[in-house]
């Protein structure tokens, strides 16, 4: 049996309208009002990655996720669409930890956890777009890991992953364990119906603080939030005159090469 | 677990008027419905009742109590009908709807809400419906009636069609008359067919502030694109959603919003829509609560009591219909029972959605009627899915259905 662990984080919904998000910039906060919680996309993609390796291995999926105030209902989703048991690892300490601590107590899990032979993440959250909780887990756990995959196949104790890079792909084979960082190109997470979700209620869900992970997050953050606030975007418009089309489409060329991008 | 409720000083203030006379409980005084909130009368319990839920959002707030899954599976078992506040003596309805509308947020923010609501949300992302439809059979309903599409051609007068009416299809007939009538009365009318997306209004409901606010956002800029100064629709949640949600988030500028009851009612006495046919039936009207008591508070904000509920309209048009002999319940209007559906209801506890139909219809058979007649396609869904249930005894109707067949 495939042992797959895939790590989602629980962010707000990224796809909220621009105008529902308001910041407190003395309390580097993001205020948001009736926007859920949602599991991060790129993190669902991941999942779909496990769940395809699934449908075609005999696996077991587990889905592991950090935070305080984690919102199973929320996280159940993954166990509707598939996923076999859910492992939240929920205390006051977990509260807005940067990456590395992040890293540090997924590793922490994965560890105590054993027995794992791929280890899925999204490419990047949708909150910080950092990017390197993927990378940093592999990191300390030792194990090889292949980031911005758009196609997982395991053959035979091996994985074969298609790595996205500017110009196309690069098809990349590493033994077991590793780790998977996985992109929005793979594909979207099948859908739960709601059957499904009620049906998920039956599944396991394991819940882990500090003390019963045996570990604490490191207490010096290695990033800090200077300061938190909202790009002013200003758009200029200008319509650019001529008697004819020719003319028009002439002089938009002389203001394109006066502008340096002709 | 959550870290609790921070309501802002008003809605805290609201919360501790509150005397617990259970007033909100009780509406109209009769022998045999004397109760008029839904999810009091079923569960029986003060919690459940308008002063139950102030009590747990002051126990919220005060973090005497977390936000768990049986809190807010409380809030959401509420129908949102706005009965409660018709008749207590302490709150404004806006502070009980604006309440609700917070909790419900605060609910969605905490992850804590039904499955069900998730799934439709989901939808709604996906497929910009709350049906859980593909979003290519949207315009379906509109087949071959060849009216204008306003993404398309010039139209003054927009019919919006809503989620319901697209994607369930014993609804079809419903907007399908009403396009009928509006151009047989020389309307100059559109639709946006497959393009049309939801009015957002259920998101708001469910508690899903940010989705509601990119659908107004989406819709207002597609009917100021299209050139639109006028909208009618047959859906009363959609109606509310454009005319009082669109307006509260300061989207709704100068567009004239109009239920298919005013318009119909306009045309007839115009003289532009004579209908002369009989349909011979003693029917009664369930008044929707988006066309009464949900629409009241605002018109009320601005100093128009009572003057925004379309509680006439509907009431002119059966009295317009020959041969129809027009009755009514006793709870009608402001203290009209909901028919359960609404606040979500139907899509997390559809047991009690359909338990709140079953009592509106008891109350039509009370009466002699052998039809109920609405103005709201949620309202029919839910009350023939439990006439259905109950095997029968009663129709239910769409009153535009019935206007059409008296033309």
């Amino acid at each position: 049996m495939v042992n797959i662990i895939v790590c989602i984080k629980q962010v707000f919904d990224p796809e909220a309208p621009a105008s529902a998000y308001k910041i407190d910039a003395e309390a580097k906060r993001v205020i948001l009002k009736g926007i859920p919680p949602v599991l991060s996309p790129f993190d669902e993609n991941a999942l779909e990655a496990a769940l395809r390796i699934k449908d075609a291995h005999d696996s077991k999926v587990t889905v592991l996720s950090v935070g305080r105030n984690l919102s199973k209902a929320v996280l159940m989703k993954s166990l509707a669409v598939g996923a076999d048991e859910l492992l939240l690892l929920e205390d006051g300490a977990f509260e807005e930890m940067d990456s590395y601590a992040t890293a540090f107590t997924l590793a922490s899990a994965i560890g105590k956890l054993g027995g794992y032979d791929l280890i899925l993440t999204g490419r990047e959250a949708a909150d910080t777009n950092a990017g390197t909780v993927g990378s940093g887990i592999a990191e300390i756990l030792g194990i090889p890991s292949i980031t911005i995959v758009r196609k997982v196949e395991l053959d035979d104790g091996k994985v074969i992953a298609e790595r996205v890079v500017s110009d196309g792909y690069e098809v990349i084979e590493t033994p077991l364990p590793s780790l998977i960082t996985v992109s929005n190109e793979l594909g979207e997470l099948r859908y739960a119906t709601v059957k499904e979700l009620v049906a998920s209620r039956n599944k396991p869900i394991m819940t882990w603080n500090a003390q019963e992970l045996g570990v604490e997050p490191p207490q010096v953050r290695q990033a800090r939030l200077l300061s938190l606030f909202i790009p002013q975007k200003e758009n200029r418009c200008e319509i650019v005159g001529g008697e004819t089309a020719e003319e028009m489409g002439a002089n938009l060329a002389l203001k394109l090469r006066a502008a340096q991008i002709l | 677990m959550s870290d609790g409720i921070k309501l802002d000083t008003r809605l805290y203030n609201f919360t501790t008027r509150c005397v617990r006379c259970a007033e909100c409980t009780f509406g109209y005084k009769d022998a045999e419905f004397e109760l008029f909130c839904p999810i009091y009368k079923k569960f029986n319990f003060f919690t459940y009742s308008l002063g139950g839920m102030a009590q747990l959002a002051r126990a919220l707030h005060e973090g005497r109590i977390d936000l768990t899954e049986s809190v807010s599976e409380i809030l959401y078992k509420c129908t949102s009908c706005g009965a409660c506040a018709e008749v207590c003596a302490e709150v404004d309805f806006r502070d009980m709807m604006e309440l609700q509308h917070e909790l419900r947020a605060r609910c969605v923010e905490a992850g804590q809400v039904p499955f069900t609501h998730m799934a439709v949300i989901e939808s709604l992302k996906k497929d910009d419906n709350v049906m859980q439809k593909p979003k290519a059979e949207r315009g379906k309903w509109a087949e071959g009636l060849g009216v204008k599409d306003i993404t398309k051609e010039k139209a003054e007068v927009y019919y919006h069609a809503g989620c319901k009416y697209c994607f369930d299809e014993e609804l079809w007939p419903a907007a399908r008359s009403a396009v009928n009538l509006l151009r047989r009365a020389g309307i100059d009318l559109g639709i946006a067919g497959k393009d049309e997306t939801c009015c957002g209004g259920h998101a708001f409901e469910l508690g899903y502030q940010g989705e509601f606010i990119k659908y107004a956002e989406n819709n207002m800029e597609m009917l100021k694109t299209a050139g639109i100064k006028t909208l009618v629709t047959s859906c009363a949640d959609g109606y509310y959603a454009f005319k009082v949600l669109y307006d509260m988030l300061g989207k709704k500028g100068d567009l004239e919003v109009l239920h298919i009851t005013e318009y119909l009612a306009r045309l007839i006495k115009e003289g532009r829509l004579k209908p002369t046919k009989s349909v011979a039936m003693t029917a009664t009207y369930h008044d929707p609560c988006h066309l009464g008591r949900k629409v009241e508070p605002w018109i009320r904000q601005e100093g128009k009591l009572k003057a925004g509920e379309i509680y006439q309209p509907p009431r002119d048009l059966l009295n317009s219909i020959p041969g129809l002999k027009f009755i009514e319940m006793r709870r009608i209007k402001e203290n009209a029972w909901c028919c359960g559906a609404g606040g979500g209801v139907i899509d997390a506890y559809s047991d009690f959605a359909l338990w709140t139909a079953g009592e509106r219809i008891e109350e039509a058979k009370s009466i002699g009627a052998e039809a109920i007649v609405t103005a709201c396609p949620w309202c029919k869904r839910n009350l023939n899915d439990a006439v259905k249930e109950s095997n029968g005894g009663l129709k239910i109707y769409d009153i535009v259905e019935l206007v059409e067949q008296a033309l």
